[in-house]
């Protein structure tokens, strides 16, 4: 399964630290990891995952072994990086974070009434990045419409970003 | 159906996420929080260095009276 991941700026893994082996003309070397969700195993995202996990880089991840299917993520035994994502840069991640905030000043301000406290907290936000933005716009969906709008503003995220990245 | 944690939930459930005593779908909405909240991420590493460098200290290395303090205190914590 060819699934994707988003790695620091210096390659290691968010919330372990572990750093992937990287080659840069061709696949990295497989790694192994028993799969126990949210503990261990290759934990990596499907297209419509992307927005829950926003990171710096973004790598093309093979998966191999039975894997094991989340609600925001997919975990495998098995994995090696294959390339990185070069669409997703600087000029991205900024393009999608505005996206994100413009998304959110709509839906904060379209409301009736306009819901102005949510509103003061989207720029103040922006330099912290487009993980945050992100969760941003899909919390004042959420609050306008209700819990399935905040999936709703998630799969639209995902839309966008499969769309620009060519995925 | 959406669901999310707040500040307040990561402080409350960090011990639980390090002790990787937290069920798989708590520590992925914990994951979420952290990659997009600056504040707890800072907060999750403090914890991290904290349990590093105070799991090293056996019981013997606490003075009596420092041992008592944290007793007391616990008990104190445990009725509230």
């Amino acid at each position: 399964m060819i699934a994707y991941k988003f790695l620091r700026r210096d390659g290691t893994s968010v919330f372990t630290g572990f750093r992937w082996p990287l080659s840069a003309d061709a696949p990295g070397a497989w790694v192994d990891a028993p799969i126990d969700p949210c503990r261990s195993g290759i934990h990596a995202c499907r297209p419509a995952d992307l927005p829950y996990w926003v990171g710096h880089s973004l790598y093309e991840i093979e998966l191999d072994g039975d894997i094991a299917t989340e609600q925001t993520k997919v975990i495998a035994p098995r994995g090696r990086l294959l390339r990185r994502v070069g669409a997703w840069d600087d000029e991205l991640r900024d393009a999608y974070t505005r996206m994100c905030a413009d998304r959110a000043h709509e839906l904060a301000l379209g409301a009736s009434p306009p819901l102005e406290q949510w509103d003061a907290v989207i720029e103040p936000s922006v330099p912290e990045g487009p993980a945050l933005l992100g969760f941003v716009a899909a919390r004042i969906a959420e609050e306008r419409y209700g819990a399935a709008a905040y999936d709703a503003e998630r799969a639209r995220q995902s839309a966008w970003l499969v769309e620009r990245l060519g995925l | 159906m959406a669901e999310h944690i707040s500040c307040q939930e990561v402080i409350e459930l960090v011990t639980d996420y390090l002790e990787r005593a937290l069920p798989s779908e708590e520590a992925s909405l914990f994951e979420q929080h952290i990659n997009f909240c600056d504040g707890c991420e800072w907060y999750l590493d403090q914890m991290r260095a904290t349990v590093a460098a105070v799991g090293r200290i056996e019981e013997e290395e606490v003075p009596p009276e420092t041992r008592d303090k944290l007793l007391t205190a616990f008990r104190h914590w445990k009725r509230t």
